[in-house]
């Protein structure tokens, strides 16, 4: 008989609960770092919610899929992983006080545990398939016309106006991200930062948006880690780092342009190789030996006939290589990683040549200079490029690779926020017309609002849990304006409603009189006096809330929802005891694998 | 056969600085390392578990590596000032001593750690501000046409080493060759970019301090018979050819295949045969000085003594560079063609230098160059290690100065000054900085107290004999008072302060550091008095080890939870 134990909503909720304990400490304005030693002896440190969750080695299958449900969400949104778990939280709590509730309809059950758990699931489902259908529109008409659109153009335009302008809330909008990260000591330098850092791209005249998915995409080879310097050293600088120092004594050349090739092998050929007998009757082995160092030579005599003078290898080169390439006023980086070569590859144009008697004047690339970088400790080759290397200094190690993380994850966040946005389904297109008679009451003020009931790429809204109480309002109001009080659909409402005020609960919760007054100006925000112009107020409100994106918030409470649902599906959990073969072996490594390649 | 050994779940501790452990451990790496501040600190002894070599020593680039701790906090907050320690070497231990009081003073003030985090960020700002601007009165600019300060600076890293054990005259003497091993370094008349030379050490046990010495060129160590085992002079400019391949007749760079060779074929001697011609084509050459890096075989290198060639084997790689570097020459690693001609560098002059018991062979540039070898001798092997770190740490500092040509007082006083300045900077505007930082007045003010009390406890620290650490009333310099001193001696003259500009005298009105006082704004010293600074430290490395050590502390503070994987 397979050990097998039920799950009750009761251990769920413990679970999560456990999760959200460790969760809080680095939530919100006055929330903390978290500390790990790997079993490597690696430190690392994050506010990040799914770095910290992934790294806690759980056991239980129930964490499991949790942390597996914030990896995949963070994956994708980049922002949001310590909310998710709060929500959730929120969520389970309150769907187990209505389960407990209910009066036990049907007899069939057993046990009030079972009766509770198939509740629980009948208003998970609810929950979610009112989530899909409704929470857009509800977003849409009732926090939307809060909110007000910035675009990319925003983040690189440089301006000193005081006033809100638009750059200023893009700006606002990835400094407080990263007052998440970082902590308030650093949010402003490092939004600046990353700010100027797509400016750059914009000069290049490149989309931006597809300049934002390259960077994301090559995110490892477009920045350097240096630790012993302060934060403040860290920059960006133009042209493209190699990770390794030159081979050989570096030469001043006084040239314009510098012309390399980038190779993949060795550049002196292996005499034999593994599994080669050679037999030596009456030639000298010298003779052999010869001949790989004229094959060297006579590649470096091609190499100087098309005035080349940078070698940047893959492979660790032979003495001989390195000698002779010097007698020739060639200079060699060797052991470049792939990345570096395929990056520099890509952005010179040239393909990285495999087979070294076959260089064609294509496989070389011009440069406008090449030459030696010294950056904390160590030194690098540094050539031209198109593009910004992003250059991170901090005291130590982990503290640089927490900053390029949050570099990273600002980047994702911003293509979420930027995305086209993609309606789920028609009833959205439908509803528009009601939406946009109900806006036409509401006060326009200038073009930076957003059009009513749209959600539109880069919509933001002021951050302190606005999003949370406006769409709190707005539910409860759905809940009244239902008029037929067995409809199902009221008590989710209502539910989902008070689930979402934990996260302005947990903002506030040193300074409870923040809590209110954040709530009572929402609630005048949301009535407005037709005469009453722009509030004064909110520009300061902004500089202290910070700002968040809508996108990112409504795919967030998606994800959670359907986590919620994945969690109460599951009712019993068997422990399996399974002899280890072979097979199980192969996949059970491989799965381990994956968990930390993703974790890195 | 199977290794597949579950995980075992992660360790975790709740807000770590209210664990009294974990404040335990701070304050014990704090009395520790404080104990090693300054010149006359206490000396600390590291011995590992397997009997290894017992190091004495007080300086922060070997202490920090050799504390370990079972706390990650600890470690992550060592490893970022080691780093410090590794790209400055100078000013470690002022950055741990500051940081770990930073994180005392916070957790003793009681004052939140994100208030406490936001006032520190900011009177670190102010600090850097007041520290780069023309006017400060704790900076020193230095004069390349002088040597006097850079001595100074030079000698004020020396002498806080105590376990060198050297007496006031050796110091001087260190000082000076190391400043003449720098300026050697400094190459003179090349245009565009300037790269500098190198200093290579030689370390020679058993002998005086005041025995060593700076000489331009390279000395190498080379077994005492080949000296000179042929009559020709070599003084005149002699020509040099540098391997770096091995020319021990062995094959590499062959592959992983197998060889099968015929039993009456001899490779070996094939081998030799290449290399004899090569040997023949080197003669021809008029080569005089023939150096590997790697080994030569001994057929080889006879046949060349036989030619009048000099031969130096087993280089090693740490040479290969300011060899190359000196003599212009380029390293040849192939053996069968024959070297070009831009291969050679050229020698002015070989001879042997004797130090006691030990011989060295002194290459001598061609031309003008700036690799020079600095010769340290002292009595016994620890103390030698020591020095030899010290003259390296030395040489980083003075290079520093070429970047940014200025110099910070030492001695403690520019911490007591900053203090006092803070002190009168923050009291004018306490309400607008406090909304500025979100955070309420009392915690502004408590937190700008710690700020003051850490950055005094460094220059307090300074002191280990139980004398009194004061402050003067008007420059705000630091002073120490002998523990047995009477309050009405204190009006008389005590000398000098820490740093050697101010002299006292009967007007001075004193305060004990980490006192009550009443604010006031620091004096600077009238800059004409004939009183040059006899103690400074390296800008560079202070302002970098100041914002090093509060983004540490900064930290610390922010650290909540901590996990620790314990597979």
């Amino acid at each position: 008989m397979l050990p097998m134990e039920h799950i009750h909503l009761k251990n769920v909720l413990q679970t999560v609960c456990a999760l959200e304990s460790v969760i809080l400490r680095s939530f919100g304005p006055e929330g903390g770092q978290v500390l790990f030693t790997r079993d490597t002896g690696q430190v690392m440190l994050s506010r990040s919610g799914a770095r910290i969750l992934t790294a806690l080695h759980l056991e239980h299958p129930l964490a499991r899929i949790v942390v597996e449900c914030v990896r995949k969400h963070s994956a994708s949104v980049g922002d949001g992983s310590k909310t998710f778990i709060l929500l959730l939280a929120s969520c389970l709590r309150m769907i187990h006080a209505t389960a407990c509730k209910e009066p036990n309809v049907s007899q069939s059950y057993n046990s009030t545990g079972a009766a509770e758990a198939s509740a629980a699931r009948r208003l998970a489902d609810k929950l979610l398939a009112f989530a899909l259908t409704e929470l857009d529109d509800l977003i849409a008409a009732n926090v939307v016309p809060h909110g007000f659109c910035v675009s990319l153009e925003d983040f690189t335009t440089k301006t000193k106006l005081p006033a809100h302008s638009n750059s200023l809330s893009a700006k606002m909008l990835l400094s407080s991200f990263f007052h998440t990260r970082l902590g308030y000591v650093h949010c402003d330098f490092f939004s600046d930062l990353t700010c100027d850092m797509l400016r750059h791209w914009e000069f290049k005249g490149d989309q931006l948006f597809s300049a934002l998915q390259f960077l994301n995409d090559n995110f490892p080879a477009l920045h350097t880690q240096v630790s012993g310097l302060p934060v403040g050293s860290s920059r960006l600088i133009e042209g493209q780092v190699i990770q390794r120092d030159f081979a050989t004594p570096f030469l001043q050349v006084n040239k314009k342009t510098v012309k390399a090739v980038a190779f993949t092998g060795y550049l002196q050929p292996k005499l034999l190789n593994p599994g080669d007998v050679l037999e030596l009757e009456k030639t000298s082995i010298m003779h052999f030996n010869a001949w790989t160092e004229r094959s060297v030579e006579c590649l470096i005599k091609t190499l100087q006939s098309l005035g080349v003078s940078v070698l940047f290898c893959e492979a660790k080169q032979s003495a001989a290589v390195l000698a002779l390439a010097t007698h020739a006023g060639i200079s060699v980086v060797e052991c470049v990683s792939e990345e570096e070569l395929s990056l520099f590859a890509r952005l010179s144009g040239v393909t990285p040549v495999s087979d070294c008697w076959m260089v064609q004047p294509e496989n070389v690339a011009t440069l406008s200079f090449c030459r030696p970088i010294l950056l904390g400790a160590h030194r690098y080759a540094y050539t031209s490029g198109v593009f910004n290397i992003l250059v991170i200094c901090a005291p130590g190690e982990g503290q640089a690779d927490q900053c390029a993380k949050a570099i990273q994850d600002a980047n994702r966040m911003l293509l979420t926020t930027m995305q086209p946005v993609c309606l789920h389904k028609t009833t959205a297109l439908n509803k528009c017309e009601i939406t946009r008679l109900h806006a036409a009451s509401l006060p326009k003020d200038g073009a930076n609002r957003c059009d009513i009931g749209v959600l539109k790429p880069g919509c933001v809204i002021p951050g302190g849990g606005t999003f949370e109480f406006l769409l709190h309002c707005s539910l409860l109001q759905h809940h009244s304006s239902v008029s037929n009080p067995t409809n199902t659909d009221v008590h989710i409402s209502r539910i989902l409603a008070k689930a979402l005020l934990v996260v302005p609960c947990q903002i506030y919760c040193r300074n409870p009189k923040g809590f209110l007054q954040t709530q009572t100006r929402v609630m005048k925000t949301q009535n407005p006096k037709p005469n009453q112009a722009e509030d004064p107020e909110k520009g300061a409100f902004m500089t202290n809330t910070g700002l968040d994106s809508i996108s990112c918030k409504s795919q967030l409470l998606l994800d959670v929802l359907q986590c919620v649902t994945s969690l109460l599906q599951v009712n019993m959990m068997f422990r399996t005891h399974m002899a280890l073969q072979k097979t199980h072996k192969i996949t059970n490594t491989s799965w381990e694998q994956t968990e930390d390649e993703t974790e890195d | 056969m199977s290794r597949l050994v579950k995980k075992c779940p992660s360790v975790c501790t709740d807000l770590p600085l209210s664990n009294a452990d974990v404040c335990g451990k701070l304050r014990l790496m704090m009395e520790l390392l404080r104990s090693c501040y300054g010149p006359t600190a206490r000396l600390k002894q590291v011995h590992n578990n397997i009997g290894g070599l017992v190091v004495t020593t007080s300086t922060s680039s070997v202490l920090l590596p050799a504390i370990t701790s079972s706390h990650p906090l600890i470690n992550v907050m060592k490893s970022s000032l080691l780093s410090h320690v590794h790209r400055f070497s100078d000013c470690g231990l002022f950055a741990a001593i500051l940081c770990l009081s930073l994180v005392e003073q916070a957790k003793l003030s009681g004052v939140r750690e994100h208030a406490v985090i936001r006032v520190n960020n900011h009177l670190l700002a102010m600090c850097i501000s007041y520290l780069q601007q023309d006017g400060c009165s704790c900076k020193v600019s230095l004069d390349f046409c002088r040597s006097q300060n850079l001595i100074a600076l030079a000698r004020s890293v020396i002498s806080s080493k105590p376990a060198c054990v050297l007496t006031e005259l050796e110091s001087l003497h260190i000082s000076r060759l190391a400043v003449h091993a720098f300026l050697l370094t400094v190459p003179c008349s090349i245009p565009g970019t300037v790269s500098l030379g190198k200093i290579v050490t030689v370390t020679i046990k058993g002998h005086s301090v005041l025995e060593s010495a700076v000489f331009t060129g390279l000395l190498v160590d080379v077994p005492e018979d080949n000296f000179f085992d042929t009559k020709d002079s070599f003084s005149a400019p002699l020509l040099m050819v540098l391997f770096s391949a091995s020319l021990a007749g062995d094959l590499c760079e062959v592959g992983e295949g197998v060889i099968q060779a015929h039993p009456h074929l001899d490779t070996a001697s094939q081998i030799l045969d290449q290399l004899l011609e090569l040997g023949k084509q080197v003669v021809k050459d008029e080569v005089r000085v023939f150096v590997c890096q790697k080994v030569i075989h001994p057929v080889l290198q006879r046949f060349l003594r036989c030619h009048g060639v000099f031969v130096i084997e087993r280089l090693g790689v740490a040479l290969m560079e300011p060899l190359t570097q000196m003599t212009g020459a380029q390293p040849v690693a192939t053996l069968h063609s024959t070297p070009p001609a831009v291969a050679y560098g050229k020698i002015r002059h070989l001879s042997v230098k004797q130090f006691g018991p030990k011989k060295l062979l002194h290459l001598q540039p061609f031309e003008e160059s700036t690799v020079c070898t600095m010769v340290l001798c002292h009595r016994n092997e620890t103390m030698l290690n020591e020095l030899k770190v010290v003259s390296q740490k030395t040489e980083h500092v003075l290079r520093l100065t070429l970047r940014e040509p200025s110099a910070l007082l030492g001695g403690g006083c520019t911490e007591t000054h900053l203090a006092a300045y803070i002190r009168h900077k923050c009291k004018n505007e306490v309400s607008e900085t406090a909304t500025g930082l979100g955070c309420s007045q009392t915690e502004y003010l408590l937190a700008v107290e710690g700020f003051c009390h850490s950055l005094e406890f460094v220059a307090s620290s300074l002191e280990h004999d139980g004398g009194t650490s004061v402050s003067d009333l008007t420059h705000a310099h630091n002073w120490t008072f002998p523990p047995d001193i009477l309050e009405e001696q204190m009006d008389g003259s005590v000398g000098f302060c820490g740093c050697g500009v101010v002299g006292s005298s009967s007007s001075t009105k004193w305060t004990f550091l980490k006192t009550e006082h009443p604010g006031f704004s620091p004096v600077p010293v009238v800059r004409d008095t004939p009183v040059q600074p006899s103690v400074l430290d390296s800008f560079a490395a202070k302002l970098s080890a100041f914002q090093v050590a509060v983004e540490t502390a900064n930290l610390a503070l922010d650290v909540r939870y901590v996990i620790q994987d314990v597979n």
